[in-house]
């Protein structure tokens, strides 16, 4: 018996019960096509490894890490005295960046090939929720150090629900477990964290893949122009999927850069009686809506700034509402000029964002 | 201090070194690898009546000679005067050790240019055997530049006991194949050697991705894969070598590598670890990426994973550069010279005699201010700057001047049990030498108030 047979006989046995000949079959015939923008189908895999290794550091974090008044103590441990403590931490910090990043550019390049059209709304829908989901990961997840950066930054950021007329100081008190952060906030968070978002996460994101399965890659306009006897395709296996590991090596390796040359910092342990370090802020993609509630709140002043807040908010969801309809709104390819109007949307809505962000950092004070 | 110190703003001039010459091993430890990749292949398709191999070498060799021939040799100079105005100290140490060695390595220099230009400009113009030689000569003469300057290179990290029993007393060189042959030559080449190997292949593959593969499938696929091959001495002989090396270097550098397994806290010299974190993983992923991507599936393999890969290798060579230099701490010639140019047995008479007697770059010697700058410029730049790379602002943030004075005396006992011995000089000089410099790090860390006089301006403009 050769190893070569007993690997056969093995494959053979589950075979018959979980008719993975099947599954390889699909997989040959799946194509991927071949056009100028295919480099954008590789962030939703990116996306999808980057979620992976988060899991993994997570559950490696989980081990050690202790919800409530000990929190920032364990941390300080992870950091500082478990033997590459600090390293599963830098990469869990720096991966949540990462995709998040990713899932932009993975939006913004379904978005701008209008991969939102009939068949995919439903992707699309998917998608969006996935987006929000992983927002409110980076934000339970950001406070679970509990030092002064972490506090404050989540105190400032509470204030946003909290400013939603009527239910705000409701909704920012579930939140919190209370009228102020405190280490009940921090165990809500955990629980968020780890097990909530999580299990809407999972399987959303698996009926988003499945969803790509069942409709196959969208190509632009450009592409469903030519004759299909023109249009070049890959093989899914190997050819594709030997590129998209290699993308997810790469991005590995951009990981262990970042968590190697700039490990992820600790600061003090937090104190609820001291004011706001100066300059504090939410983390980057935070920052968009934090400076339009900033920049609103100076056009309308003084007796108007609560005004201004709620204005804030209301065009932000507005924005955020319209973005999500936008499948219903430029349906197929024979939209007209909705097709040129939702364009203009996605290139407003590129510019608004990096707009605010870099305004928001640049007057940091 | 008998030479003037190098002021770079922000990044420090030991960083003037790094950049240059991390940007030069690319290319030189490619032109080695090179110089034995081009006549190998340019053989195997003479022998192979490979014309198309043949048309495409010549593409390669103008590349190689271009990129070698300017950036290599520019880089190279730019290291001379690098090293000469950060740390003329070493610079003139290495120098009267082995002058007849960098003297020959310029000849070598000498015939690798002259040979890489005649071998691209006499391609289907002479003989193809003599063309043949012609790259052999240059495939020699590189290798003999490697051979060289890595025994002055591994020099400075491993001394070796013989040498360092004549230091100091002017018979330094009858040691010289000594010194040459230290105890971290041997892996050091062989690992170079394999590095050179790698990069040639990396190089080659830019090349090669360039090519149509729509259009020529057999030529494409048939130099990818060669051109993979040339990783596989790394992959089989890295992991033993890096072994040997680490075995030769002193244990108590080698123990630099561990500081950083459980901590990154400020001031831990926790970046070695980290650094050798990275070239692990870069070099992983280079060999798995130019298989699993280059060599089985050769005709795809386009310009943007030739670059990836060739920005990965980058990020290795840049980590194991920069690890290589860390490791070497506190010394610049190990056991012999600390970083900061003081010799190690005249650590005792300047600490009687006092640091600045020998300098003339205090700007008024009757100012602690001043003195404790020239000091600071002396006994911490090499390493530190204020306020930019491993900055001292930072790093002494939250002490007072008490405590300021008490860590640069720990620094001055230098006890053996101090956390700071493995990878700091000791601070050498008086007692009023420890005084200037607390009072110019405190000026610096705990600034007076705004109201309050400013310390006169010295050499800082």
């Amino acid at each position: 018996m050769t190893t070569k047979s007993i690997a056969s006989n093995v494959y053979d046995w589950m075979d018959e019960r979980l008719g993975l000949s099947e599954l390889a079959a699909f997989a040959r015939k799946k194509t991927v096509p071949v056009h100028a923008q295919t480099f954008w189908y590789y962030w939703g895999g990116i996306t999808l490894f980057l979620f992976t290794l988060q899991c993994f550091t997570g559950v490696l974090l989980l081990v050690y890490y202790r919800p409530g008044v000990d929190a920032y103590e364990s941390v300080r441990q992870i950091t500082f005295v478990m033997h590459f403590g600090w390293l599963i931490r830098s990469a869990h910090a720096w991966a949540a960046n990462l995709m998040i990043f990713a899932i932009l550019v993975h939006m913004f390049s379904v978005f701008f090939m209008k991969a939102y059209r009939k068949p995919r709304e439903f992707g699309w829908l998917s998608g969006m929720a996935l987006l929000g989901l992983a927002a409110c990961f980076g934000f339970s997840g950001y406070l679970l150090p509990m030092d002064e950066l972490s506090y404050f930054a989540t105190k400032v950021g509470l204030q946003i629900p909290a400013a939603i007329p009527g239910v705000g100081p409701a909704v920012a008190n579930l939140l919190r477990g209370g009228p102020d952060v405190s280490e009940f906030t921090v165990q809500r968070f955990f629980a968020l964290h780890v097990v909530v978002l999580p299990a809407l996460f999972i399987p959303l994101l698996a009926f988003h893949l499945w969803l790509v399965q069942r409709h196959g890659n969208a190509v632009p306009e450009s592409e469903e122009a030519k004759p299909l006897a023109e249009r070049k395709t890959m093989p899914f296996m190997p050819n594709f999927l030997r590129k998209d590991i290699a993308m997810w090596i790469i991005s590995l390796n951009v990981l262990a850069l970042l968590a190697s040359v700039f490990p992820w910092a600790l600061g003090k342990q937090y104190d609820a009686l001291a004011p706001a370090p100066m300059g504090i802020h939410p983390e980057w993609y935070f920052m968009s809506p934090f400076e339009m509630l900033k920049l609103l709140g100076f056009v309308f002043s003084g007796k108007l700034a609560e005004t201004g807040e709620i204005a804030g908010i209301l065009l932000f969801t507005l924005g955020i509402v319209l973005w999500i309809l936008i499948p219903f709104y430029d349906k197929t390819k024979e939209s007209g000029q909705r097709a040129q109007l939702a364009h203009y949307f996605g290139l407003l809505a590129v510019f608004a964002l990096l707009a605010t962000t870099v305004i928001g950092y640049w007057t940091i004070r | 201090m008998n030479y003037p110190f190098w002021d770079i703003p922000f990044l420090g001039s030991g960083w003037v070194i790094g950049i240059i010459a991390i940007f030069h091993v690319m290319i030189s430890q490619f032109a080695v690898g090179g110089g034995l990749y081009l006549p190998l292949a340019e053989r195997k398709a003479l022998r192979e009546g490979r014309e198309d191999w043949l048309k495409e070498l010549v593409g390669y060799s103008k590349f190689f000679l271009v990129l070698t021939g300017v950036f290599g040799t520019i880089s190279g100079v730019g290291i001379w005067f690098a090293i000469g105005l950060t740390h003329p100290e070493a610079t003139s140490t290495l120098i009267h050790n082995f002058v007849f060695g960098w003297a020959i390595e310029w000849v070598f220099f000498m015939v690798e240019l002259t040979t890489a230009a005649v071998y691209y400009y006499t391609w289907n113009r002479i003989d193809a055997k003599l063309h043949l030689v012609v790259g052999w000569v240059y495939a020699g003469a590189s290798v003999c530049t490697l051979i060289i300057i890595n025994g002055i290179l591994t020099f400075m990290l491993t001394p070796g006991d013989t040498w360092l029993g004549v230091a100091g007393t002017g018979h330094e060189a009858s040691k010289f194949w000594n010194a040459f042959f230290n105890p971290t030559y041997w892996p050091s080449l062989l690992l170079r050697c394999c590095v050179c190997a790698s990069l040639a292949g990396i190089w080659a593959l830019i090349s090669a991705s360039r090519i149509d593969g729509g259009a020529l499938p057999k030529l494409k696929s048939s130099l990818v894969k060669w051109s993979v091959k040339w990783l596989v001495p790394s992959f089989v002989a890295m992991p033993f070598l890096f072994w040997w090396y680490l075995l030769m270097v002193p244990g108590s550098q080698r123990a630099l590598l561990t500081l950083g397994i459980d901590t990154i806290g400020s001031g831990t010299f926790s970046i070695i670890t980290r650094m050798a974190l990275l070239i692990v993983m870069t070099s992983a992923t280079i060999i798995g990426v130019a298989y699993y991507l280059a060599y089985r599936n050769p005709v795809d393999f386009n310009l943007s994973h030739a670059v990836a890969i060739l920005m990965l290798a980058l990020t290795a060579t840049a980590a194991g550069e920069y690890s290589r230099e860390m490791l070497r701490k506190p010394f610049v010639i190990g056991h012999w010279m600390y970083s900061n140019g003081v010799r190690v047995p005249r650590a005792i008479q300047i600490d009687q005699a006092g640091y600045l007697v020998h300098s003339n770059w205090v700007y008024d010697a009757n100012s602690s201010y001043s003195r404790g700058e020239a000091i600071f410029r002396g006994e911490c730049g090499s390493c530190h700057t204020l306020e930019g790379y491993r900055p001292l602002v930072k790093l002494l943030a939250g002490r007072d001047r008490a405590n300021i004075e008490s860590f640069i005396t720990m620094l001055h006992e230098y006890k053996p049990d101090s956390p700071y011995h493995h990878f700091m000089p000791p601070m050498v000089g008086t007692r009023q030498d420890v005084e200037d410099l607390t009072g110019f790090l405190n000026a610096h860390v705990n600034p007076p108030a705004a109201s309050a006089q400013k310390p006169m301006q010295t050499a800082q403009k």
